[in-house]
Order: structure tokens, then C-alpha cells, then sequence
């Protein structure tokens, strides 16, 4: 029972919008944020509370690339392959993280610290090549910096090298208005 | 659309058409004989513009516009084959085809593919995309369902097909753009109706039947129209033999009263007609006890003279007959004629009296006709349905689909009173569409629809007018109802005034409103007195003499009506007409060209009794099969045991069959001609699909020439002219197609009912009977009908084996906790009466403290059963157990097995 601890989120959810159905991505979100992926038993159990069938809650999932569907490492490495980042090494720093983490798009390390994947522009073109991690930003990356960011990582699981990301504070938490 | 409806006129390519407001563009082209080439749109589904095939030209409307999503508007000028739309669907078309394998030459699809034709159409032979095709691997979905979606063109018909029409929600668009394939949903295995429409609508090769894969070309094919046998809808279906093999069964669009849909039944379960273990000879028991292949003449020879000497010895009245309701009109008029004419007996009863008569009884009795007063058109209509007691999408999936419409498209209010749990899944429930689902306790529907028409009573819900001109009847039913408290019903049927009393407003307060009844009802002791009950629900509400409303009883065998209403059954004549009906007397008299028996009748419990006390010396059973469709406790094979001489006509070698002295070889519904009337009272053509298999025959052929031999010929020259002696016995009894309306209400017999005749027994069908209370930590073991089968002749169909090849005991997930047990565990079931040891699934429809198990394999567990039958109709009751549940563990196993050896 993934979402019986988050009742009252739930509940705060499904009472945003005038058809149920509207609260699956809120609901996936919060599933993937639970347990790192969406797993089958949390399909089942938001199809359960939208009053809909498993398939239906599966192929909104598979649509959406931010949304893995399959457990993660530890640590998510996004590497930014848009054409900015891409125009200042993104291709070489995708090759050096596969080779030094030793797996391909996609996959995960057997130790399951780091999964990596590359995704589309993060808005931040000005400070390329850049990547993020699970929340965390790191930007205007050279090897050594990779390097470090892996390392203090892996051993602390926290890395000074971070930045932002610069997002919206949470409901509740302060006035910002994009 | 109705006749009010505003008129649009529109000029397509030229031509000025007339068409109702709201018409999409796409159909009104249709019907001006343009055919705008599409690949998402289908007139079953909501549209959803998504292939962009169907572009066409609009004038002033800049760009071009999706005709089956533009609805007509006056004045409207569309083109649908100037240059450049036509420039806009070959671009369109290179784009599917960009992705396409053009594996035509393996595609069971080619030849009667819309992609296939089109590009036929509209495609240049070059295309300059270079890029390599995105390739999936073959899948199955499930083991009857294959999908080959490279073939795919994403037109989504086949998922919105699964939501909008079967309510299933069994299919998923996985993934997004090019990759996007059909799936049910993360490699889980597919669960769902199986009812394959998504083969029948998808307009390419991608999702296809395994069962006739790569067999055949469609050009290769031979079709006949007739009617599916599997239940009382009466689907039209499409058979496909190649040569003499079946290769497909279908249904097309706007076909039959299913209107191209069928269910699993239907469509994957026509293998059962060419099993291996079918008769195929003429078999007649030897001395040894064996059977031995026989001539028809031999076969026959010894039958005539077997029912002559009996006939002569000890009378016709000791020789009675039962017959199946899968048999034609004609078969069922010929036996009972035979039965009559020729042995000179009523003892004759068919398989109406599993619980079908139950309705047909009441129905006569309260509006004078035995017959729905309502046909489908009239659910679409209504503005509220109830279903009681039928597990509607099992028993009669297309009648269900008929409701899902009502509900879904026309906002009808669904009330259920039903014995399963409103749950979700990929298994459409029709439950969960309900506006109020009552949730009736197992076998308690007596105390839910006397809650009813309580509710009704004291709710001041009674017809104004009812109350003005049948005080009386109004009056006796308010002060029986009195005295049967809230608590009493709630006690028994587990349902609350509050509930009950919500339920039976919306069902009141419908101006148009539908009664369905279902086996729950019919097939439980006083289901007679429960229909009248209905019958009383809807005098009181007004809803009985309204247009558009009226109940309707489910008929689960394919013709269970027509057996009713050709006299195959104990107290009818072909009507039905009472055996005491002069004028009835006076016209088969006529046609008979001889004096009708005057013996007594007797039903299938009383047949086997008086076989059991040695009245009756002998059997003719067609058909059916008591000994497995009655519990071990029945005595059906002392009876048949008792017997002189038992001749079976059949398909298979039943467990009665193996009792016989001759058996028949029968032909299936898919070897012959005649006619089956359906639930709704639709008389139907049956056409002949494929050859007799072997030496059988048609049922009728069999007692046309016994009649011969026993020297008292009634004899036809083909099927038809058994249809015309029908038409002269029963007045309008014709092939009423889909436009015929239904009867009326006949007033006279209401008015007398309200005046009098409610009298004779209203005290007792106003009276909750104590029922017996499940012993202490007891499960209630119920047989119940699956979707996948139909009787027992299903399990011969290796389509529907592959989908339920085995019962299994269905228990919601909370009980399994209860009972520590697991999915796919076996369990030992036991009573006074036996045990059996089964293994589990979980099934979370299924009520708390309740088992289901199929019918269809029911022969493990028969002997928990014992059988009750209903004093009054004679209907054998019995498919409700109390039953312990133990786990069986793998020491217990191994003694038992020991114990076998």
C-alpha cells in the first residue's frame, strides 16, 4: 500500500480537479517519488483510487519519459543531450559516464548507486554541458568535475558541486509567481 | 434519430443531400454513395480524428477539416476528391507506410486490409522515407489474441472499442509516437471479456486470431449467415469454412440484433461443432455391453420396433421424451409432434424447464403475452434499466452490451440487484455502471424484490390511476407488505430500507423503464411467484402498460424460448397454448389429421421419477444430458438405469448418452436449417455453414423417419415446410426481423389479474420463507455461469478451453485471507454430501463468505449439491452448497492419491 501513508496528499489531490481522472499524474508523481519508479502494484492501486483499470493508468505512464517504470539506481544521472548542451560536449560526457560507470542508456550499475539516461533541454543552455541529478543541477561539467561529482556521491551521497535546481517552493511555502 | 429531428442540407462532390442536424459529414457522404477513406473512424465509436485519413474539403473553411469529426451544417459544400485532399491522404498514406512492414503476402489480414485497399487507392509506388522501420516482435495477447504491431497504423480503434463499447479497459497505447504499440499492460497476461473485438475492428493486420492463423486467404472463404447457439441472444454470425474446415466465425456491422458485436463465446468458441469425440455413426449397445457401429436403417429399425412394442405392452404412456433447447423451432415442433402424434404421450419436457418456463408462466399469467413486450431498442431508450439476478455480461453478453450502451451513451439509470461486488477490472462488470447497486445476498432475491415493491408501497410511489382502479390489488399487497418488517429484509437479503427504498424511486419516478430477470430468479424455488412479484413492481409503478417499458426474462439456451413456444414442454401445446385450450385442441386436431393425447404431462423431475418407479419404460432424450446437468442426489441414473429402452440423439457421448440402448448421431446448429427464437421473441433463420460431420443428421430427419417406420408418417420434404406447419399452428408465427414489434400487453388478462386473479396466491409470494442458515463457518459454494462458456457444450471448443480450460474455486482476495488459502492452491471442499479437492483463484467480484465455481466443470464438485424442486413449476433448483474449506496440504494429497490407487 503505497499511497496509505499519503492519505491526506491524496485526498488534497483528488480534490483539485472536477474529474477524478485528471489526478493521475499528481498521483504517479507521488508514487514515483515513494519508491523511485512506478511500480506495478502502484498502477493497480491508482487505478484503484481513479475508478479506472490498470491499462489505463500504464499507457499515461509509458507516454510520459519522466516517469520510469522500471527501479532505478540511487542516484538518476539526466544528462542534458539538447542542441546547446550538445554544441559544447554532451555526446563526450555521455561517453564518459558510460564508460566509467560501465553501463548504457538506460541502465542501472550493479552496485544500483547511478541509473543514466539522457534527456531533453533543462533550461539551463547557458551553463552547459550540464546534467541533473535526481534533483540536483550540475553545470559547466568537465571530467573532473564528473569525476568528483561521482565520487563524493557515491561516498557521501551528497555532492557541493550542485546547483539549484531553481524550482517553485513547495504549496505553502512562500509567494512566487513564474 | 428520431423523425423530430431538424433537417440539414448539404451538397457533397456536387450532390445535394438531406440529412438530420448533427450527422457527421462522413456519414452523410455514406450515404450519398461516397466512400471517404478512413482508418479511426468507425460508426460503433465516439469520434476521435486521429489518422487524418478522411480529410476533406470544406468551403470557407481555410484548411482542410476531418470528416468524421465535423458535423454536417446547412449550406455546407464539401469536396472529397479535388487534388490537393487527395495530395493530403497519399501524404498521409506515406507516413503509415513509412512504419509499415508490407508484409502482405503473410498477413492474414491482406485482402480485406483498408490500409491494403488504400494504398491501392491513393499511393504513389515510391515513398522518400529512407530511414530504417521500427520493428516489435510478434506478441500474443493471451492465448487467442496475436498482435503484429509493425502492422499497427495507431487508429486506436481497437482500445477505444475496448472502452467505449465492452467496458472493459483491457487494452493500452503504450509508449508514445511511432513506438507506440497496443498492449494490455506491463507484460502482465491479458485478462479481459475476449470478446475479440479488437480483431474485428481493427482495420489492418495487427491484431489477428491465433486460432486461424496463416490457415487461410480471405478470398478463400466461403460465408453463411446464421444465428450463434452459445445463448438466448441470438447473434447473427458469419461462418468462415475453407473447404470444409472452419476457419472463422464473425459478425458484421449493423448484422443481427448484435449489431456485428459477439462475445468470447461467440466468436472463439465455434470449434465445438467439429470436436473429435462428436458421433458420427449410429451406435447401438450390445450384449456386452458395448456400443456397435450401426447402418441408419438398422439404428432406426430398432428404435421404431422398441417404441412400438413398449407403446403396445404398456401403453404410450410409458414412453416420455426430453429434449435440449439448442435445438431449432422446427426439431423441438417435430419431437413434440412425434411424441404426441406418433407415441401417443404429453410426457415431454425441455430444457425451459431449467428455468426459463418460471418466467414464461408469470409473464402469461400478468400480461396475457409470454413474450418481452420490449425489444433492445427500447434500452437505448429508457431512462431507467434494473437487472435482477442476472449476471447480465455472463449470461447474456450482448443484451449486456445493449445495457453498457443505454448507460454510457444514453445516460440511463442502471439499479442492480445482484449477488457480486461493484469491482473494477480488465473483466468488464456491469455492476459498475450502476447508479444504485444492491448488493443481495446470495439466493435472497425473495426478500430484495418484496423490499421493492415495499418501498414502493410505503414510499407513495404507487400509479395514481393503479391505485383509483385496482384498490383492492393495492390495498392486499400494501397490508401483506406490512407485515413484513425492514429488519426482516435486511436480515435476509443484507440490503437497507435506505438503499432499497433509493433504488425503487429511480426506477419509479423513470417514465421509461426496463425490467431484466435473470437466472438468479428464474432458477430459484417460487422464481414464478418472484416474477409475478416483478410483474406486481410494474403494475404498481404504471411502468407495465407504458411504451418502452416492460420485463424481460433472460433466456440462457439459445432457444429456450423457442421451446416454450413450440409446446416442447409439459404443460403447453406449440403456442403455447394450454394442454386445456380448446381452440388450440381443435387446430392441431386439424393439422394433425388426429385426436391430440389426452394422457397427463409430465416435467423432466416428474419424467424421471415415474422412469424410476417403472411407469415410465422408456426415453427418448434429444439433447440432453440430466445425468451431469442435475446433481448426483437426483437419481437421474437410477432412472435411466430402470429403464427398458433409452435412445439419446446427440452430438457427444454424454454421460446419459453412455446409458443408452441407441444413440443418434445429431448434426450441430452449424450443420442445418431452421429457424431459433430468441430472448427477445426474434424468430430467426439458422442457415446450414458447414457439412454434416459423418453419418449425422438433423434432428428432425430422425423423427420424421421413426414416423415412418412406426407406421404413422408425418414426413417433409426440407426444413421449410416444417416452418410453414408452425406458422399454421401458431398464427404469425414468422421470421420477424429486426424491425418487427414486440406484443402487447393484453389488457384483458391485466384487468382480470388486478381484479381477481393476484388473489390466488398473493399471501404466499408476499411472505419471506425462514431461510436455512449456512451452517457455522460455512462458505456458500454457488455454480455460476462464466463468460467463457456456455453450458457444457463449450468445454468441447478448444478456443474457449484455452482461455477457462478448468473450474477453478473463485474467492475474493479478503476470504482467501480468512481461509489462509492462496491463488492456485488447491483446497478440499466438504459436506454431508461429499468432497472435492479444487484449486483457487481469486476473484475480487466475488460477495464475502462466497465461493463460485463453473458450472461448466462442475463434475468434481456435483456431489456437494442436492437438489430441490420447486413444488409448483417443477424447476430443479440445486446449484447453491454449504460447503467447508480446508487447505490441502501436499501430506493429505498423497494420502488421497494412495487411497485412489
Amino acid at each position: 500500500m503505497i499511497f496509505h501513508k499519503h492519505q491526506a496528499t491524496v485526498n488534497d489531490i483528488l480534490s483539485r480537479y472536477p474529474v477524478k481522472r485528471s489526478a493521475m499524474l499528481p498521483l504517479l508523481n507521488l508514487a514515483q517519488k515513494e519508491e523511485g519508479y512506478v511500480s506495478q502494484a502502484a498502477i493497480r492501486e491508482i487505478a484503484g483510487i481513479l475508478d479506472l483499470t490498470p491499462p489505463q493508468v500504464f499507457e499515461t505512464a509509458t507516454f510520459y519519459t519522466m516517469l520510469n517504470l522500471k527501479p532505478i539506481g540511487k542516484f538518476h544521472v539526466q544528462v542534458c543531450r539538447s542542441l546547446m548542451c550538445a554544441l559544447v560536449g554532451a555526446d563526450p560526457l555521455v561517453d564518459w559516464l558510460r564508460k566509467h560507470l560501465g553501463i548504457g542508456l538506460g541502465q542501472t550499475t550493479e552496485d544500483k548507486m547511478f541509473t543514466l539516461s539522457t534527456v531533453e533541454c533543462l533550461g539551463s543552455c547557458g551553463t552547459g554541458p550540464m546534467m541533473q541529478i535526481n534533483d540536483d543541477y550540475y553545470e559547466r561539467l568537465t571530467e573532473d568535475k564528473v569525476g568528483r561529482i561521482l565520487k563524493d556521491l557515491r561516498e557521501t551521497g551528497d555532492c557541493s558541486l550542485k546547483s539549484g535546481p531553481f524550482l517553485v517552493p513547495e504549496r505553502g511555502e512562500g509567494v512566487v509567481s513564474l | 434519430m428520431s423523425n423530430t429531428s431538424t433537417m440539414v442540407t448539404l451538397t457533397i462532390d456536387g450532390i445535394r443531400t438531406e440529412v438530420p442536424e448533427g450527422t457527421l459529414v462522413i456519414e452523410a457522404a455514406r450515404q450519398v454513395g461516397i466512400m471517404v477513406p478512413h482508418f479511426c473512424y468507425h460508426p460503433k465509436l465516439e469520434p476521435d480524428a486521429n489518422c487524418r485519413m478522411c480529410l476533406v474539403e470544406i468551403e470557407k473553411i481555410p484548411k482542410l477539416q476531418t470528416s468524421c469529426s465535423t458535423r454536417v451544417a446547412e449550406g455546407m459544400v464539401v469536396r472529397s476528391s479535388v487534388p490537393h485532399v487527395e495530395s493530403a491522404r497519399k501524404s498521409v498514406l506515406e507516413l503509415l507506410l513509412g512504419n509499415h512492414p508490407l508484409d502482405c503476402p503473410v498477413c492474414d489480414q491482406g485482402g480485406r486490409c483498408d490500409l491494403q485497399d488504400f494504398s491501392h487507392e491513393y499511393t504513389p509506388t515510391v515513398s522518400r522515407f529512407k530511414e530504417l522501420k521500427r520493428v516489435f516482435p510478434k506478441q500474443y495477447l493471451g492465448p487467442v489474441i496475436e498482435t503484429q504491431m509493425n502492422r499497427c497504423v495507431s487508429c486506436m480503434r481497437c482500445v477505444r472499442y475496448c472502452d467505449e463499447v465492452m467496458d472493459a479497459q483491457a487494452l493500452a497505447a503504450e509508449g508514445r509516437g511511432t513506438i507506440t504499440q497496443i498492449t494490455h499492460w506491463a507484460g502482465n497476461e491479458l485478462e479481459c471479456d475476449m470478446c475479440g473485438g479488437c480483431i474485428q475492428i481493427c482495420p489492418v493486420g495487427a491484431i489477428t486470431s491465433r486460432l486461424s492463423m496463416y490457415d487461410y486467404r480471405p478470398w478463400m472463404l466461403k460465408r453463411t449467415e446464421t444465428i450463434c447457439s452459445y445463448c438466448g441472444d441470438g447473434c447473427q454470425i458469419t461462418v468462415q469454412r475453407k473447404d470444409d474446415q472452419l476457419i472463422e466465425v464473425n459478425s458484421a456491422l449493423g448484422a443481427g440484433r448484435n449489431n456485428g458485436d459477439l462475445c468470447v463465446r461467440g466468436y472463439f468458441g465455434y470449434h465445438a461443432a467439429e470436436h473429435p469425440d462428436r458421433v458420427q455413426q449410429p451406435l447401438v449397445r450390445q450384449a456386452d455391453g458395448s456400443f456397435a457401429e450401426v447402418t441408419w436403417e438398422e439404428a432406426l429399425d430398432r428404435v421404431a420396433r422398441q417404441f412400438t412394442r413398449i407403446k403396445a405392452t404398456h401403453g404410450s404412456d410409458a414412453i416420455g421424451g426430453l429434449i435440449t433447447t439448442r435445438c431449432t423451432n422446427e426439431d423441438l415442433y417435430l419431437f413434440q409432434k412425434f411424441m404426441r402424434v406418433v407415441i401417443g404421450t404429453n410426457q415431454i419436457d425441455s430444457g425451459a424447464r431449467y428455468g426459463h418456463i418460471n418466467g414464461v408462466r408469470a409473464l402469461r399469467r400478468v400480461q396475457g403475452t409470454h413474450r418481452w413486450t420490449i425489444r433492445y431498442e427500447d434500452l437505448a431508450q429508457a431512462d431507467a434499466i434494473m437487472l435482477v439476478g442476472t449476471n447480465v455480461n455472463e449470461s447474456n453478453p450482448i443484451t449486456a452490451l445493449h445495457v453498457k450502451q443505454a448507460v454510457k451513451r444514453k445516460g440511463a439509470q442502471l439499479v442492480t440487484l445482484e449477488s457480486l461486488l461493484p469491482v473494477r477490472s480488465t473483466v468488464s462488470n456491469i455492476t459498475t455502471l450502476s447508479k444504485h447497486h444492491l448488493e443481495v445476498k446470495s439466493g435472497q432475491f425473495s426478500a430484495a424484490i418484496l423490499g421493492l415493491v415495499k418501498a414502493v408501497v410505503e414510499s407513495n410511489l404507487v400509479q395514481e390511476d393503479v391505485a383509483r382502479e385496482a384498490p383492492e390489488f393495492v390495498q392486499t399487497i400494501r397490508t401483506n407488505v406490512a407485515k413484513v418488517s425492514w429488519d426482516a429484509i435486511r436480515e435476509q437479503s443484507g440490503l437497507s430500507q435506505t438503499d432499497v427504498e433509493t433504488a425503487a424511486r429511480t426506477y419509479s419516478q423513470a417514465e421509461r423503464a426496463v425490467v431484466l430477470v435473470g437466472r438468479e430468479v428464474l432458477r430459484s424455488l417460487g422464481g414464478e411467484g418472484l416474477v409475478t412479484n416483478l410483474m406486481d413492481l410494474q403494475i404498481l409503478t404504471g411502468h407495465l402498460r407504458r411504451s418502452g417499458s416492460g420485463l424481460g426474462c433472460l433466456a440462457e439456451g439459445s432457444n429456450d424460448q423457442g421451446a416454450v413456444e413450440m409446446g416442447a414442454v409439459a404443460e403447453y401445446f406449440p403456442g403455447p397454448a394450454g394442454l386445456h385450450d380448446e381452440e388450440s385442441q381443435k387446430t392441431l386436431t386439424r393439422t394433425w389429421g388426429q385426436a391430440v393425447p389426452a394422457g397427463a404431462p409430465a416435467t423432466l423431475p416428474e419424467v424421471l421419477t415415474r422412469a424410476r418407479t417403472g411407469d415410465i419404460k422408456s426415453l427418448f432424450i434429444v439433447g440432453d444430458n440430466p445425468v451431469e446437468s442435475l446433481p448426483g442426489d437426483a437419481g437421474v441414473t437410477e432412472a435411466l438405469d430402470a429403464l427398458e429402452f433409452l435412445v439419446c440423439q446427440d452430438l457427444f457421448l454424454t454421460e446419459t448418452a453412455k446409458r443408452a440402448h441407441v444413440v443418434f448421431p445429431a448434426c450441430s446448429a452449424m450443420e442445418k436449417d431452421g429457424t431459433f427464437t430468441n430472448t427477445e421473441g426474434h424468430v430467426q433463420s439458422v442457415r446450414q455453414a458447414t457439412e454434416p460431420l459423418g453419418e449425422s443428421r438433423p434432428d428432425w430427419e430422425m423423427f420424421s423417419a421413426l414416423s415412418v417406420l412406426m407406421d404413422h408418417p408425418i414426413e417433409y420434404n426440407e426444413v421449410k415446410e416444417i416452418f410453414k406447419e408452425i406458422r399454421g399452428v401458431i398464427p404469425g408465427y414468422g421470421l420477424l426481423g429486426p424491425a418487427s414489434t414486440p406484443p402487447k400487453v393484453d389488457e384483458k388478462t391485466v384487468a382480470q389479474y388486478v381484479t381477481s386473479g393476484f388473489k390466488e396466491d398473493v399471501d404466499q409470494r408476499y411472505t419471506l420463507d425462514a431461510s436455512p442458515a449456512a451452517p457455522e463457518g460455512a462458505l456458500t459454494l454457488r455454480l455460476v455461469q462464466s463468460l467463457y462458456h456456455s453450458g457444457k457444450y463449450s468445454t468441447r471448443a478448444k478456443g474457449l478451453m484455452e482461455i477457462e480450460g478448468e473450474g477453478r474455486l473463485h474467492v475474493n482476495a479478503r476470504e482467501a485471507g480468512r481461509l489462509g488459502i492462496e491463488e492456485g492452491q488447491t483446497v478440499r471442499l466438504a459436506n454431508d454430501g461429499g468432497q472435492a479437492t479444487v484449486s483457487v483463484k481469486l476473484n475480487d467480484r466475488v460477495p464475502d463468505a462466497v465461493a463460485w465455481f463453473p458450472e461448466h466443470f462442475d463434475e468434481p464438485v456435483r456431489a456437494l449439491f442436492s437438489l430441490k424442486v420447486d413444488p409448483h413449476t417443477h424447476v430443479p433448483v440445486w446449484k447453491t452448497a454449504h460447503v467447508t474449506v480446508t487447505k490441502w496440504s501436499s501430506t493429505n494429497r498423497s494420502i488421497e492419491e494412495r487411497s485412489r490407487v
